[in-house]
């Protein structure tokens, strides 16, 4: 074979693989059977679908939210309010098709620690009820308090820490399946109170046992509850649309009886969605009483209080503390889309010494502007930039504000 | 003769360049029509036993469809599947029906069905219901045929049955594989539960399906005064179901798939028919691949397998915006959190008349080129003004009789809800007629009968256009070997008629090219020459070609991305 017939055959097979449809058209007499010869040249490359990395990543992830794969879950409710940034983690069993035990803990940046296990039942008595049984430990190591009352200072503040085994459990039945909602719950707790274990100065620099009531003290108490509410909302965790009124009166008797009493609160909340929900005023109202058993004392650390990123948001956590409570909450949400809501807010508060004083007069007010990024029926993360008298509150929070 | 010496690199330079001149030559030697130009049927030739299941992730579909697909810059590609006249032929993921054959109210009131419907008598549950929004179950009826049972929500009684009903019946007739569905009862004092029957549980497992699962699902569903509760029943597919298709690529372990799903004219059009039902749920697991035995080989047939999300019977009552926005668009998602939502989106104010049966469907504001699907495709994004053409041409032939037919298979208890349906879908109808009929140079049903090319304006013919018009018709020879054009005339008319120059070629297997455009003073797009070809066999001049945009030039829809 010459050079030039060397060439010309190479340039030929070239010519034929660079350009195989060109080969075979050349024979093919029909339409169709260009087509068909377009199948058989993938029918010799047929492999089976091969999904990306990301798309196996998604996929697992999506097996493990949906098809109850997931054990592994973040844990980030701090022992106390107040504790700073918190990290924590918890692991999910079913022990059943629905019942659940969840083992968790956490640790926040002042040094709180919380540990505790959860039995859930979630479909008793034919879907009409839940019941919830939990054991566990916490220690906040520095909680603030201010003093008692509305007109407390800043420059008040103080610390305490406590230790606390506790268990509960708490029955939820819902006779209609919807709207209708009955709780019961019994928890032991045994609360032993100290000096803060931080750098803010100890409240048992400030107060004595004789001044405040609790401090010191080691009070064990079996804290019954019994609640009446009605929830016409699409969901807790987030809603554009209804509402909810509940009224729960708790008991606490301390075993020594030196710091038993009595706690009703009264909740409202309502969601008026307007231009088909692209807006929601959303109103929140609580108030709560106490009243102390005869001859015994409510301990300063038991009082209800105001202050932080569920109600106040633009003051400290637990910045006002009293016997009494009133919170009013509205918020304008505008949907950006539908994952994501701006909202612009105002809080007010109040505590008082006696039922009679909640009134308008002195309340503690804020107000502010925030991010939801939700789902169709949670809310795993808020952002609230508040503003109150005291300074500016940067919140995030995991879930809705109410 | 003798050749210098050359180094081996230059060898192989020269040897490419050879290569590439026989290349071209090979290429160029390929017809531009072949005898059995234009097909009606795509083949599928090759076995396809060994294709695989799969689905993709909804979570993954999602987000790649709305936050990288809905950036995505149309191809300008032509629609690949197409025969040499601009048009679909049958395959196995579409059937020429309306447009190409008269089809009869009655004909679209059976749509898919070919069998027998359920017996309702007695109805054996076997599992969950796996897909859709709305609560059900899969169950055999009395005769031991499979369905899947779908009841409305106490919100929508008789709506999410109804629209699937309806929907299943105009998708068919549109072409596209359909599940047969029937509105059928499901009476609970006579059902039973398979003992084999199972249900996937929170921790994973699969347990015995219990009666009080059967009550949880009917506690959500609106029910009738006698205790039965209205269900449309959907038959099992026949074949070995192979989950979704995509609206992009083709399948890798499908011989016979070799066209780009994207570029699937079909696929596109949904854009289109999804407009004008309101079909928003485009997710891929609302589709169905099944292999089927045909012709003695395996092949893979492509359902729309869920069409229930259409004449905005939503998943739940409070959903404004669907048909209006993706899920997420960031153009409005900025308009409403910088304006603090006092800049209003259309969905907020358009005025809905709803019914318990009937969902957000209106069509006095609706603009078919400003429609959104929950989450977009590329084959959405890549449609073309020619694709859309195509489907208005099919929306277009459903008269008003073939509409009402479609709508009363949904046995409203309402009359009105019922009008109101089909009103909404006429008005829908022919707002998606008057917006692409006239959005590019609407020439079709060309003929040539040797002195004269005759055709019809259908913007014109539907009433979607107005005012003079006049037709130039660019005339010449036409190799079908080499695919080179010889001018021989240019003629003109103010009708749909236009003369042939004379010399025209006559010996049978010669070719005419005809360029037509269309000059009107309201509609600068029908300057663009549709492209006709015609052959002349022994019978007469037969139309084999027509291309009316070219590929990559088309303009595509500009708005809604």
């Amino acid at each position: 074979m010459t050079s030039i017939d060397r060439i010309l055959t190479v340039a030929l097979l070239a010519a034929g693989l660079a350009s195989p449809s060109a080969g075979q058209d050349s024979q093919a007499a029909t339409r169709a059977a260009v087509i068909e010869q377009e199948q058989q040249a993938k029918e010799a490359a047929l492999r089976p679908y091969a999904p990306s990395p990301s798309e196996r990543f998604v996929e697992k992830a999506q097996d493990l939210l949906v098809d109850g794969g997931l054990h592994w879950h973040p844990y980030l409710d701090p022992a106390a309010t107040g504790a700073g940034l918190t990290i924590g983690v918890g692991y999910m069993q079913h022990v059943s098709a629905y019942n659940l035990i969840d083992v968790r803990g956490n640790y926040s940046l002042n040094g709180s620690k919380r540990a505790e296990a959860e039995f859930t039942a979630p479909r008793l008595f034919k879907r009409r009820a839940k019941l919830s049984v939990l054991g566990g430990w916490r220690e906040a190591a520095e909680v603030g308090f201010y003093g008692l009352g509305n007109d407390s200072s800043e420059d008040d503040e103080t610390a305490f820490s406590f230790e606390q085994p506790y268990a509960r459990a708490v029955l939820t039945v819902t006779p209609t399946r919807q709207f209708l909602e009955l709780g019961g719950s019994v928890e032991w707790a045994q609360w032993k109170v100290g000096r803060g274990k931080g750098d803010e100065r100890s409240i048992a620099t400030r107060y004595t046992p004789a001044t405040l009531a609790g401090i010191g003290a080691t009070v064990d108490y079996l804290h019954s509850q019994a609640s009446v509410a009605l929830d016409y909302r699409p969901s807790p965790g987030y809603s554009r649309r209804g509402g909810y009124l509940g009224v729960t009166a708790h008991d606490f008797v301390d075993r020594d009886g030196e710091f038993g009493f009595r706690e009703v609160d009264y909740e409202v909340t309502q969601h008026l969605p307007i231009l088909r929900e692209a807006w929601v005023i959303s109103l929140h109202g609580l108030a709560t009483t106490t009243h102390s058993k005869s001859g015994e004392r409510i301990p300063f650390f038991m009082l209800p209080a105001l202050g932080g990123g569920s109600n106040l948001r633009g003051y400290g956590a637990l910045r006002f503390r009293d016997r009494n409570r009133l919170l009013l909450q509205a918020e304008w949400r505008i949907m950006a889309n539908r994952y994501m809501d701006t909202a612009v807010f105002y809080d007010a508060g109040k505590v008082a010494a006696r039922a009679a004083q909640l009134d308008f007069d002195g309340m503690r007010s804020d107000y502010g502007v925030g991010f939801r990024f939700h789902g169709p029926f949670f809310t795993p993360l808020r952002v609230d930039l508040a503003k109150s008298r005291e300074g500016l509150s940067l919140v995030l929070a995991t879930a809705a504000v109410f | 003769m003798s050749i210098p010496r050359l180094s081996v690199a230059a060898r192989v330079v020269v040897a490419l360049v050879v290569a590439g001149v026989a290349g071209s030559i090979a290429s160029a030697q390929r017809p531009r029509f072949y005898p059995d130009d234009p097909i009606r049927q795509e083949p599928a030739s090759r076995d396809a036993a060994k294709a695989q299941p799969y689905n993709r992730p909804d979570l993954y579909e999602m987000f790649d469809n709305l936050l990288v697909t809905a950036r995505r810059q149309p191809s300008g590609r032509r629609a690949g599947n197409l025969n040499t006249i601009d048009e679909v032929p049958d395959s196995s993921w579409f059937t020429n029906r309306i447009g190409t054959a008269p089809i009869t109210p009655e004909a679209i009131a059976r749509g898919p069905v070919v069998g027998p419907p359920p017996d309702p008598s007695k109805w054996v549950l076997i599992r969950e219901k796996t897909s859709g929004a709305h609560p059900g179950f899969t169950a055999r009826d009395a005769r031991g045929e499979t369905f899947f049972l779908e009841f409305d929500p106490p919100a929508f009684p008789g709506g999410a049955t109804g629209v699937v009903a309806i929907a299943t019946k105009i998708f068919w007739a549109l072409g596209y594989n359909q599940v047969e569905s029937y509105l059928t009862t499901f009476d609970p004092r006579t059902a039973s539960i398979d003992p084999k029957a199972t249900l996937r549980r929170p921790s994973g497992a699969r347990t015995p399906f219990a009666q009080d699962d059967i009550d949880a699902i009917l506690e959500r569903v609106a029910s009738n005064p006698d205790g039965t509760y209205r269900v449309v029943a959907g038959r099992l597919l026949p074949g070995k179901i192979l989950g979704e298709f995509r609206y992009e690529g083709t399948r890798p372990d499908d011989p016979n798939d070799v066209v780009p799903h994207e570029r699937r004219r079909e696929l596109r059009a949904l854009r289109v028919f999804g407009a004008w039902t309101n079909l928003t749920d485009w997710k891929a697991a609302n589709t169905l691949d099944v292999l089927i035995e045909e012709n003695g080989r395996s092949v893979i047939r492509h359902y729309l397998q869920d069409v229930g999300s259409t004449f905005g019977m939503n998943n739940e009552q409070h959903e404004w915006d669907l048909g209006w926005e993706y899920f997420y668009q960031g153009g409005p998602t900025l308009k409403r959190l910088f304006s603090l939502g006092f800049a209003l989106s259309p969905w907020q104010t358009v005025n809905y008349v709803e019914y318990p049966s009937v969902g957000k469907f209106e069509g006095t504001v609706f603009d078919p080129r400003r429609w959104h699907p929950q989450t977009p495709t590329v084959a959405y994004m890549d449609m073309r003004d020619d694709d859309a053409f195509w489907a208005a041409r099919r929306v277009a032939a459903f008269s008003d009789e073939l509409i009402r037919a479609a709508v009363h298979v949904a046995e409203f208890s309402d009359p009105a809800a019922e009008k109101h349906l089909a009103d909404v879908l006429i008005q829908r109808r022919d707002k998606i007629v008057r917006t692409y009929l006239p959005a590019v140079n609407p020439i079709v049903d060309p003929r040539f009968d040797g002195t004269t090319l005759t055709f019809e304006n259908a913007a014109l013919a539907a009433k979607a256009a107005s005012g003079a018009v006049s037709y130039t018709a660019e005339w010449a020879r036409f190799d079908n070997a080499t695919g080179e054009e010889a001018i021989i005339a240019t003629t003109q008319s103010a009708t749909t008629s236009l003369a042939a120059p004379p010399a025209l070629p006559s010996a049978p297997g010669s070719f005419v090219a005809v360029h037509v455009s269309a000059e009107s003073t309201e509609h600068p797009a029908w300057r663009q020459p549709v492209r006709l070809h015609f052959r002349r066999d022994a019978t007469g001049w037969t139309l084999v070609g027509l291309e009316r945009l070219p590929d990559r030039a088309a303009g595509s829809p500009s708005a809604g991305r």
